[in-house]
């Protein structure tokens, strides 16, 4: 087994019996249902598929998630000590970031997948020209540019866990840099140019869903996901070599 | 074996360790003794490859720890002052997977950690989950999982603080088992325990080294008073250095 391996089993386990994976879990679940529920309700008859409502009831949660289940990731290690072991350990630290990031990703999927069951059950409650609409593919595409932008939050979230020994501290780091910040530049955008209100109505980070999960394919945007998640598992490992330099 | 040459270390202005030299040969075991604050745990850290030296070099066995790392690492193990563990898991799966960690291959790796809890004395608690360990068989497991790939270099710190005699006497059997395979570094203010199995001294102050003393060259309770009136005042001894 591989380091990256043996180090995602490890901290797969350590999150199925943790209070703190199962509770954010549950409640994530349920704040998708509860939102989902709400948005169907109040675009009964509008051009919304099934698919999009899913993704996008779901979207404004994911980086809360990520943020509460990342935050262990590595402050853990340091408040405890364990970071000691693992550093001296003959391992790079780019194969421990990644084994704990699939870790937070592996959990982040699953509850995406579970989260599917709410529309499951919405089926039925729906007329049969719209059942007709749904089309597995358009969930699947739905799931998959959801996935990947979990991917980005968690990697945000596992970079930002290096630096506090505080799990709570780098929580509420992750949030504001995954979820206040984005809305923050989205805000300041619309507000200083307001030209552009009609071409942004929307965060660009609820289009990219509503893209995907109408077949509107992108590869900047996956690319842009991709990047990000690439760049802040890099400063992850770079931010782990430092802690040699400064103790 | 391990050489240390001119070692410098500070938390930002504050030097930790200033123009530290030493060896260490195969088989040795050099006990690191001082006052607190001295430079130990320091010391032990930047061997560990767990901080970057200011100046100086390290070598085990011509290996750098800067210019290679990973082989460097390979070479030694850590039992860090506090001892940090996974509480959640057992004894035997943590060991198991603190040696898949550091690269053991699958084949090996059941015999590998059948053997160090044997040696250990852990045997009698594999399965049991960390979390109510005592303090002692905590020790014990980060003992374990430091020589369990039979590292040239052993290093420790403080490992019989907070230990009971019969704790401490397993530590010992333990350590001068593993001396027939690796060298070992340890920190400590136990002297009189650490005079039993260390062959060698060396005395820390303020990040300097003040005094060096091979115990074969000495009647232990006579090193004993010169190693305890050194550690008090931090005064060089120039004749033990020549």
């Amino acid at each position: 087994m591989t380091v990256t391996q043996v180090t995602w089993l490890r901290e797969v386990r350590a999150f199925r019996g943790a209070l703190s994976c199962c509770i954010p879990m549950t409640a994530f679940l349920a704040v998708c249902g509860w939102t989902f529920m709400i948005m169907l309700k109040h675009n009964e008859g509008s051009v919304l598929q099934i698919q999009s409502l899913w993704g996008l009831a779901v979207a404004p949660w994911l980086p809360i998630l990520s943020a509460i289940l990342t935050m262990r990731l590595f402050s853990e290690e340091r408040a405890t000590g364990m970071i000691d072991l693992l550093l001296s350990s003959p391992i790079r630290e780019r194969e421990l970031v990644i084994g704990k990031f699939l870790s937070a990703l592996t959990v982040v999927a699953v509850a995406l997948a579970v989260s599917l069951v709410v529309p499951m059950l919405a089926l039925p409650m729906l007329s049969a020209s719209v059942k007709g609409l749904v089309r597995p593919v358009a969930f699947a595409a739905t799931y998959g540019i959801l996935l990947l932008q979990a991917s980005t939050w968690c990697a945000a979230g596992t970079m930002i866990s290096v630096l506090f020994h505080n799990q709570a501290a780098a929580a509420v780091s992750s949030l504001v840099l995954c979820s206040g910040l984005p809305v923050a530049i989205y805000l300041v955008v619309l507000v200083w140019v307001p030209s552009v209100r009609m071409e942004m109505a929307w965060l660009p980070l609820l289009m990219h869903v509503y893209d995907f999960s109408t077949g509107f394919f992108s590869t900047a945007v996956m690319t842009l996901y991709a990047a990000l998640t690439v760049f802040f598992l890099f400063g992850c490992s770079k931010l782990l070599a430092c802690l040699r330099l400064r103790g | 074996m391990l050489e240390v040459v001119h070692l410098s270390f500070s938390y930002g202005a504050r030097r930790v360790l200033d123009d530290v030299t030493f060896d260490v040969a195969p088989g040795e075991i050099v006990g690191v003794t001082g006052s607190n604050g001295a430079g130990k745990t320091t010391l032990l850290r930047v061997l560990a490859s767990l901080l970057m030296q200011d100046e100086g070099d390290i070598r085990l066995d011509n290996v750098d720890p800067l210019a290679r790392p990973i082989k460097y690492r390979r070479g030694i193990g850590y039992l860090s002052e506090y001892c940090p563990l996974y509480n959640e898991m057992t004894v035997e799966d943590y060991l198991t997977y603190r040696v898949r960690l550091k690269g053991e291959r699958n084949l090996r790796v059941r015999r590998r950690v059948g053997e160090t809890l044997e040696m250990c004395g852990l045997d009698a608690v594999r399965k049991s989950r960390v979390r109510p360990l005592s303090h002692g068989f905590r020790k014990r497991l980060g003992l374990a999982d430091a020589l369990v790939l039979h590292p040239k270099l052993l290093l420790l710190d403080d490992p019989l603080a907070g230990l009971d005699v019969p704790h401490r006497k397993k530590m010992a059997a333990v350590l001068t088992a593993a001396s027939a395979r690796s060298a070992i570094v340890l920190a400590g203010h136990e002297i009189f325990e650490m005079l039993d199995w260390c062959t060698r001294f060396i005395v820390l102050h303020e990040g300097h080294i003040v005094g060096a003393y091979r115990v074969s060259e000495f009647k232990k309770p006579d090193l004993a008073r010169i190693l305890e009136r050194q550690i008090g005042t931090g005064e060089e001894d120039e004749e033990a250095f020549a």
